[in-house]
Formats: structure tokens, sequence, C-alpha cells
């Protein structure tokens, strides 16, 4: 967004207001999902309760991030970078609002997992956690300091993500072949990878929004890169 | 719009006394203009920005480096402008104001000869590759060519009717079958015939503000000029009758090439292909609308159109 303020001081506010308000939902988004993988692996119920819970608050969100764009649109007729910040803000609510939905099935499959005796080197699922929670943090920091290049970066940590997807899930798949007693909650905890994997792609997506948002571009699906964001080095 | 068409009069299509046909396309290969920022060797950069790229449409009216004075050259009104508007498109002009694009509109068909003190001061406009403030070019046939609508509706006092044919009786039209083909036709082409098609003889000041528009609108094309330059033409519309002469504008630029000047940025957006944008009698930034709207180059255009300036 360019820096002055519009003329209109209400304009200013009721971006500003919607801004807050995405970034409010990224935080909390960020907060279920730790608490459903704590859960997890700190074998506490509770934490997994409360991320089912919270997502109540994350729904009622996004409901209010769009319920806020629209308004924006009809009564202050964004045009340029506001017109894309707007829409930026709608789409990342749409994303946070997914990614929400992953900890809450996390969290569900966790306390099923809970009841059972504790599983194997568990804690491996941390690495990958770890990969798509700075992947979800680093695009709510892009978002909220419309900063193009951390975006940019995130999306080119897909790979990572993908390998650290693929040896964590066949660390477990190994397990279930054992035939363990146990098979059903390996199962589970395989489910429980892919859903961590998935929220790295969502976090993939609020990235490639807040480059729309900056720079006009749309590089989804294999769209080209902008200029400036180019190979600068 | 065709050959066949009575009120294509042919010997007055001409601007200049020494018979340059305005209508012959230009040259296909003319080599690409540059722009003055651009050529500027002394490395003064201007934030300027001109997509004269007119992505393989003709250019109907060049602007190049104009500069033009309201008082003998003492100060510049407008600075340097330099753009290419395509044919039968929509450029829109924006702007603060005082920025001045009413200033340049009135360049295009010399209405600011009017103004004793005006002068251009530099460079030159051509409308169909001719320049048209050659000595030979008589502003009266210039305007033939070059109509316009103004902020104010301003139908004469005479019946709808006389109004339309004003422009035509004029020319030595009097043969009365030509007229009322012309006259229908152009109140046709401005939307306007079914509701004053049983009512021609009445006075046009009985009309509603929105259809005295658009009669002066059916005024300015039943000359068939080749330009419609509009200043604010829905400036004193209420939101309907603005919707209807947008319409019609869109529906105009099949055959014409319309310049508008507006303050309205929605009406900018809606009905323009191309969009210039004016500050301080400089032209900041001139490209397609869409990308004015979505992603301008220059801070300054984005700080206008978003509501920022200040």
């Amino acid at each position: 967004m360019p820096n002055g303020d519009h003329i209109l001081s209400s304009f200013n506010t009721a971006l500003n207001e919607l801004k807050d308000a995405t970034l409010t939902m990224g935080a909390g988004a960020q907060r279920n999902l730790n608490h459903a993988i704590q859960g997890l692996i700190q074998r506490n119920k509770e934490l997994c309760n409360q991320a089912i819970a919270d997502d109540e608050d994350e729904d009622k969100l996004e409901i209010e991030i769009d319920r806020m764009g629209m308004h924006i649109i009809i009564k202050f007729r964004p045009v340029a970078s506001d017109l894309r910040m707007v829409i930026a803000s709608m789409k990342t609510a749409a994303n946070l609002e997914r990614i929400s939905d992953q900890a809450v099935s996390i969290a569900k499959r966790s306390r099923k997992i809970l009841k059972n005796p504790e599983l194997s080197k568990i804690s491996r699922v941390e690495g990958l956690y770890q990969v798509s929670a700075n992947m979800l943090s680093d695009a709510m920091t892009a978002y909220s300091d419309n900063n193009a290049e951390l975006a940019l970066n995130i999306i080119e940590r897909e790979k990572l993500l993908k390998k650290t997807h693929k040896s964590t899930s066949r660390h477990f798949a190994e397990e279930l072949e054992k035939e363990t007693e146990l098979y059903r909650d390996y199962l589970d905890v395989v489910f429980i990878c892919r859903w961590l994997e998935r929220v790295g792609s969502l976090a993939i997506n609020i990235a490639e929004d807040v480059i729309f948002e900056e720079t006009s571009t749309d590089i989804r699906h294999g769209g080209e890169l902008p200029e400036t964001l180019q190979d600068p080095r | 719009m065709t050959q066949q068409d009575p009120t294509n009069i042919e010997p007055t299509a001409n601007l200049s006394s020494q018979a340059v046909d305005l209508s012959k396309p230009e040259t296909p290969d003319a080599p690409p203009r540059q722009h003055p920022a651009e050529a500027d060797k002394d490395g003064v950069s201007t934030p300027t920005q001109a997509n004269n790229d007119l992505q393989g449409l003709k250019s109907m009216i060049e602007i190049s480096d104009l500069s033009f004075s309201y008082d003998m050259g003492k100060t510049d009104t407008l600075r340097n402008i330099t753009l290419d508007i395509p044919e039968k498109q929509v450029t829109a002009f924006i702007g603060p104001s005082g920025c001045g694009k009413s200033t340049l509109i009135r360049c295009l068909n010399r209405m600011n000869d009017l103004v004793e003190t005006s002068r251009i001061t530099g460079g030159e406009i051509r409308i169909m590759g001719q320049s048209i403030h050659d000595k030979s070019v008589s502003p009266i046939e210039l305007r033939k060519q070059v109509g316009m609508v103004f902020q104010k509706y301003n139908p004469f006092p005479k019946s709808i009717y006389d109004n339309v044919a004003y422009g035509l009786r004029i020319q030595g039209i009097k043969k009365k079958n030509i007229l009322d083909e012309a006259v229908e036709k152009s109140l046709r082409g401005a939307a306007l015939w079914d509701e004053v098609k049983d009512r021609l003889k009445d006075s046009a000041l009985g009309l509603s503000g929105g259809q005295q528009q658009r009669l002066c609108i059916a005024r300015t094309i039943a000359v068939q000029p080749k330009i419609i330059l509009m200043d604010e033409p829905c400036s004193a519309l209420d939101p309907i009758a603005t919707a209807k002469v947008e319409e019609l504008i869109l529906e105009l630029r099949k055959d014409f090439t319309i310049v508008i000047v507006t303050h309205s940025m929605q009406q900018a957006s809606r009905i323009s292909d191309r969009t210039a944008f004016f500050y301080l009698g400089e032209l900041i930034e001139y490209d397609t609308t869409e990308h004015i709207f979505t992603n301008p180059s220059i801070k300054q255009t984005e700080d206008y159109i978003s509501g920022r300036f200040g």
C-alpha cells in the first residue's frame, strides 16, 4: 500500500480495521494449530479441545472479514492497491479458515490417539509442524508488512515442505507395516501429516495473495513472477 | 453511417483550403515518436509516463510536446504534453481542477482561439495526420470534424427538430427529406428518438436535462464529425440520465472517436478505453483504463484515483 493517508479518514479507518481483523484471524489460526499439535505431542486432551472450540471464532471472523470487505467496496469504491488489499484480505481470510479447519481435524484425531498408549517417535510430527507453522507465520508477517520478497521466500519453501511431509509420513507408514496393534493410531498420524502439509500449501496461497496485493501480478498456477521479484541476486 | 449517408457532406470534409484529405490514413510505417522525457539529454527525469503504444489501433489525434499559454506565453498552462488518441475509442482525461485537462480538450477544436491572449508555445496537435494549427486550417471546418458537447447542456431556444437540423442547414442543406432523414438518424443515434418523435416541433427547452444533453449530442453527431469532445457531459445530470448518456457514449464509440473530460473516477473506469491523468499542466500518466485503475505506474496517479491527494 502506498504511504500517505486518504483524504477521507473513514476510508483509512475501514481499511485498517479490515487488516487488523485479518491479522487477528491469522494469529488465531496459528494458535489453534499449535494447540492441536502440542495436544498430540504432550498428550494433553485439553489443548485439543481448545483448538476445536476456538475454531468457531475463526469462522465468525471469516464472515466478518467478508462483510467488511464488501462494505468497503460498496461504500468507498476502492481502486488500485486499495482494491487489491481488500481482495487479498478476503482471500487470505478464506485460506485461514481452512487452516483452522485442518487444526480441528488434527485435534479430533489426536484426541482419539490419546486414548491409547503413546506411539513411538510421535514427536517426529513436530519437524513437519515446524516447517508448516513457520510458513504460515511468515505468510502473516508478509501480509502485515506488505513484504513481497518474504512472500516469495515462502513459496520457494514448497519443496522443503513436500520433502519433509514425505519422509515423516513414510516413517509412520513403516510402523503401520509392522502389523502393530496400534495400526489405527498410526494411520491417523499419517492423516495428520497430510493435514500439516495442507497447512503449508494454504500458507503458500496466502503468500500468492500478498504478491498479488503488492505487485498486481497473479502468479498462481505457473503465472510468471513480476519483474521486481525476478532473481535480484 | 454508410457511404450513402445523406448527412455525409463530402466537399466540406477537408479542413484546409488546399484540400488536404483529412480522412487519408496516415503512413502505417511512420517511425514511433519518442517521448520528450526520454529524448531529454540533460538527464532531467520527469515522473511522466505516457504509454502511447496503442496496441495496433490507428491513432486519430497525435499531440506532440504541446505547450500552451493563456497569457501570451508568460506562463504555460500546459507543458510538454505528448499523447496519441486512438480512433473509435473512448479516451478519458482526469485530474484535479486546474490541471489543464479542459484546456487540452479545448485545444483539440481550437476553442481556445476565442481567448485573445492564448498561444500554443510549443509542439503541435495533428488530427488524422494534419496539423490543426496550420494557417490554412479554418477553425469552422475543423469543428465540423471535431464536435463538442459541454458540461451544461445548451440547446438553442428552437424546436427539437431545428436544433438537430441546425448544423446541416448552415451547410446549405435545404431539402426536407434529407433533413428529415438526418434528424431521425441523429436522434436515434443519440437514443432520443422514441422519446421525442411525436413532439419534434416542440421547444427543446421543454425537455428534461438528460434529454437536453442527449439532444446536444444528436446535434453534434448530425454533422457527422470524426471526433466528439465531451467536457464533463454528465456533471449536471441525475444518475439515470447519466447512465443513459454513458450507454450512448459506448454506442457512439463504434462510429466516433470520443475524448471525455470527467471528474468522476467511476465514470472514467466505466466508459473509457484509455485514461490520461493530468496534474498542474503536465501529463502524469497515460495508459489503458484497466492499467490506470488496477495498477498505476506513477504514485501521483494512484494517490489521485484512490483519494489520497492533498
